[in-house]
């Protein structure tokens, strides 16, 4: 049958081809949308893992008038205790301009021993910062004030990080470091003193990267520009404005306050826009496929109105015939595939874009659904209407 | 001959609508989608209001910092201090504006929040930038000198904080924990155009950060406006000369800087452009493959849809060959055909970008912004349309010409 229906094809390969063709390139489009769905749907069915409800975030850009690191730490503890006599306020924490949900990203590579080297965001954080994030420890604990005297910076690293530098070692207590350009070798700098669970902290649709919260030190604490506060629910604006007004008077500079829920709806906003109208370009092209594939494929069958004819004359039911038109279409769709997955194969073999291979895999497979499916709904009218030929007609017109 | 042409391909259009219809609607749709993303392209590139100027104008948006043993590498707007000092002493140019980017801030009014993003400008900045006032006038050179706390406000942030009230000149408005007194209203600027874009635009001198310290990186743009176009490649070399002396920051080696059009400047340091030279070809180049890669697939359609057809109408091929028309003449009437058919789905494309235009504009998906289809983008759009025309239509008119004369009268 199978041999019997590429026969066929065969014979008319020069028209075919450039249905192949378009399958194949309507297959690499699908491919394409579909890997962003999936990847964005696996990310976000991914736990957020910090709670980000009625966390605010000030930003300020440091005073100059701080020289040395005495007047910076008198100047953040009166900050802070004046933000403490606040009841609204639950928690509060220096933090790098790197908070969730921002634009802002900073990464650097983190070495463990000889061999271990991988991408990793760093964020600076106090002490207090789990507490305002509500983050929930894996092993180990949190850095604290008598860290500070020790040799090694004392940090904490969130649980893939742990997994791609330590597998199922355990991680607390193990030197870690980062690349010294200047000699060109790595340089043990951080001492982990826990594992913290991952937070999904760029957005719902993005996924969980490596991280690495350090302990700031005078220095870092010197341009903090950022601060994450913890407030009561429920917590309204004329509260803000008078925090804004202490903030603003406390710190001489300009000065602003936003929400982390609102800052992730408009982040949420910045990713999915572009992929909405992505998914809508990819579906009207696919429309306009599905219409001349529908229109090639009726005028096909009613060029071969003789052969049918003929063919339901010697026995054949009409489900026979309908079922042959569709089978062609259908070995001319594998054809098509077969050249499609060729290419399509290449992204989780050579690990294009750095995306996991069983995104890649989801999305083959649901393309190669969705091409089945597409080319089968075309092909059924054409079937159904060649199924109604009569015999006596159709050869009765040569 | 041409009139005869285009019977023909109207009467052809008749014959089978459902074809129409899909070829219509490939074409329509495909020019719909590049005429939306041109208008987009071309409201961010080119002089729109306020910066109605920028044929004449160079910017300087970031510096880049380089030590080059350590490859560590710094890029970012430069101070206030580097652009007054070495930009604003250029001999050339006319004019510089020197304005910080907008910094977001709040306000509370009504125990309601406003997020207000400020932006700190010279004098030079109202004269550059050509901002419509809907009252007031701009800050003066001496209101500047005298630290004064002036402001001038968009209409948006009029309507936000004071309400439906006629006029605001002379009012106090507080941002940031300090009051400003109004003395301008400006029609409001879209956040697409990051150099004139603020919500309340203040002198440089009032800020709260230190705007004297002489580091060469800061929070500071400066855009250049020549005297006239033929100004702008001596404004080029004469800045490059001065930055080549100026030394770079502690722990640096080498400054790298260009003043350039609009667009070179923001991609000056991505990897699109090029910060010595503030060439944009590589964009081009991505753009147009893009396109291409958009067209091929209705391009496909069309093809596949063409061929089709032209085999229906072996007959009327057959008969012409036989009276003596050459395969050239054929296949030009069918491509002749095929670009009456691509207009007619332009006018149709034109006509639904008309509309999604206006439903983009209606929903403020970005504040202030109007898209419309003005004459480039017409033009882009129908150089587009051509180009599918055409090749949608070389490939079933080749065919259709080898077509044997006997093969084609004995079809029917």
């Amino acid at each position: 049958m199978f041999v019997h229906l590429f026969k066929l094809i065969w014979n008319k390969k020069k028209q075919n081809s450039l249905l192949i063709v378009e399958m194949f390139i309507s297959f690499l489009v699908m491919f394409a949308v579909l890997t962003m769905l999936v990847y964005s749907y696996k990310n976000f069915r991914q736990p957020v893992g910090f709670d980000y409800n009625d966390v605010w975030v000030i930003s300020f850009s440091p005073p100059e008038k701080l020289n040395d690191a005495i007047s910076v730490s008198l100047f953040q503890d009166a900050l802070k205790k004046t933000l403490f006599s606040m009841p609204q306020i639950k928690a509060v924490s220096f933090s790098g301009s790197n908070v969730p949900f921002s634009m802002n990203t900073s990464n650097s590579r983190i070495n463990y021993g000889k061999t271990k080297s991988v991408m990793t965001n760093f964020y600076d954080a106090e002490e207090s910062f789990p507490a305002v994030m509500n983050m929930q420890m894996v092993e180990g604990r949190w850095y604290n004030k008598a860290d500070d005297a020790a040799k090694y910076r004392p940090v904490v690293i969130n649980r893939k990080l742990k997994e791609e530098l330590f597998g199922n070692e355990n991680a607390v207590g193990k030197l870690i470091g980062e690349e010294n350009y200047e000699q060109g070798k790595a340089e043990n700098r951080f001492k982990v003193m826990g594992v913290v669970e991952n937070a999904k902290d760029k957005g719902s649709y993005q996924a969980i990267e490596n991280g690495i919260y350090v302990k700031m030190d005078s220095n870092a604490l010197r341009w903090a520009g950022t601060m994450v506060i913890k407030v009561k629910p429920g917590t309204d604006a004329s509260f803000e404005s008078k925090l804004f007004k202490t903030v603003s008077n406390a710190v001489g500079t300009s000065v602003e306050i936003e929400h982390l829920d609102k800052k992730l709806v408009s982040k949420n906003k910045v990713l999915l826009v572009p992929m909405i109208i992505a998914a809508v370009v990819a579906g009207f092209l696919i429309i306009n496929v599905a219409l001349g594939l529908f229109g090639v494929l009726w005028y096909n069958i009613n060029k071969r109105k003789g052969e049918i004819g003929l063919r339901r004359a010697v026995g054949a039911t009409g489900n026979n015939v309908s079922a042959q038109l569709v089978g062609e279409a259908l070995v001319l769709a594998t054809i098509a595939l077969i050249i499609g997955l060729f290419f399509a194969v290449q992204f989780p073999l050579m690990n294009v874009f750095d995306l996991p291979a069983n995104t890649y895999l989801t999305a083959i497979g649901l393309a190669v659904i969705f091409i089945y499916i597409l080319v089968i709904i075309c092909a059924l009218y054409p079937g159904k209407q060649a199924a109604g030929i009569y015999p006596a007609v159709a050869l009765h017109e040569e | 001959m041409l009139k005869n042409y285009f019977k023909i391909a109207i009467a052809v259009l008749k014959r089978r609508k459902f074809f129409t219809f899909i070829s219509l609607f490939g074409i329509s749709f495909t020019l719909t989608i590049l005429i939306v993303l041109t208008a987009f392209v071309d409201n961010v590139t080119s002089a729109n209001y306020p910066e109605t100027n920028r044929d004449r104008s160079l910017y300087i948006t970031s510096l880049q910092q380089k030590n080059v043993k350590q490859f560590s590498q710094r890029t970012g707007p430069a101070s206030f201090y580097y652009l007054n000092h070495y930009v604003s002493t250029l001999k050339t140019p006319d004019k510089v504006a020197i304005a910080s980017f907008f910094m977001p801030t709040n306000t509370y009014v009504n125990n309601k929040k406003l997020v207000i993003n400020l932006k700190y400008t010279n004098d030079a900045f109202w004269d550059v930038m050509e901002y419509d006032f809907i009252e007031g006038k701009p800050y003066s050179l001496q209101q500047i000198n005298n630290s004064e706390k002036v402001a001038v406000i968009t209409e948006n942030t009029k309507s936000d904080y004071f309400g439906d009230v006629p006029n605001v000149v002379g009012k106090y408005i507080e941002a940031d924990n300090v009051q400003y007194r109004v003395c301008g209203v400006v029609k409001s600027v879209p956040v697409i155009m990051p150099i004139s874009y603020a919500d309340l635009y203040v002198p440089y001198t009032v800020s709260k950060t230190d705007y004297k310290h002489h580091d060469l990186m800061g929070n500071y743009t400066a855009v250049i406006l020549a005297k006239s176009k033929s100004d702008l490649p001596k404004i080029k070399a004469e800045y490059a000369s001065v930055a080549s002396k100026i030394k770079p920051d502690a722990g640096f080696d080498k400054l790298t800087t260009t003043a350039a059009p609009y667009l070179a400047s923001f991609l000056s340091s991505t990897p699109l452009g090029d910060p010595e030279t503030g060439k944009v070809g590589k964009l081009v180049f991505i753009v147009s493959i893009f396109v291409l890669l958009f067209m091929l697939l209705p391009t496909l359609n069309l093809i596949n849809i063409n061929i089709s057809r032209i085999m229906e109408r072996s007959s009327e091929i057959g008969v012409r060959k036989a009276f003596g028309a050459s395969g050239i003449t054929l296949v030009g009437q069918f491509i002749v055909e095929n670009i009456i058919l691509t207009f007619l789905g332009a006018v149709i494309g034109i006509v639904l970008s008309l509309i999604i235009l206006q439903v983009i504009n209606n929903s403020n998906l970005i504040a202030n912004m109007h898209l419309s289809i003005n004459l480039t983008v017409l033009f882009f759009s129908l150089i587009a349309c051509l180009v599918f025309g055409l090749l949608s239509g070389v490939y079933p008119a080749w065919r259709m010409s080898k077509l044997q004369v006997v093969t084609a009268l004995k079809a029917q």
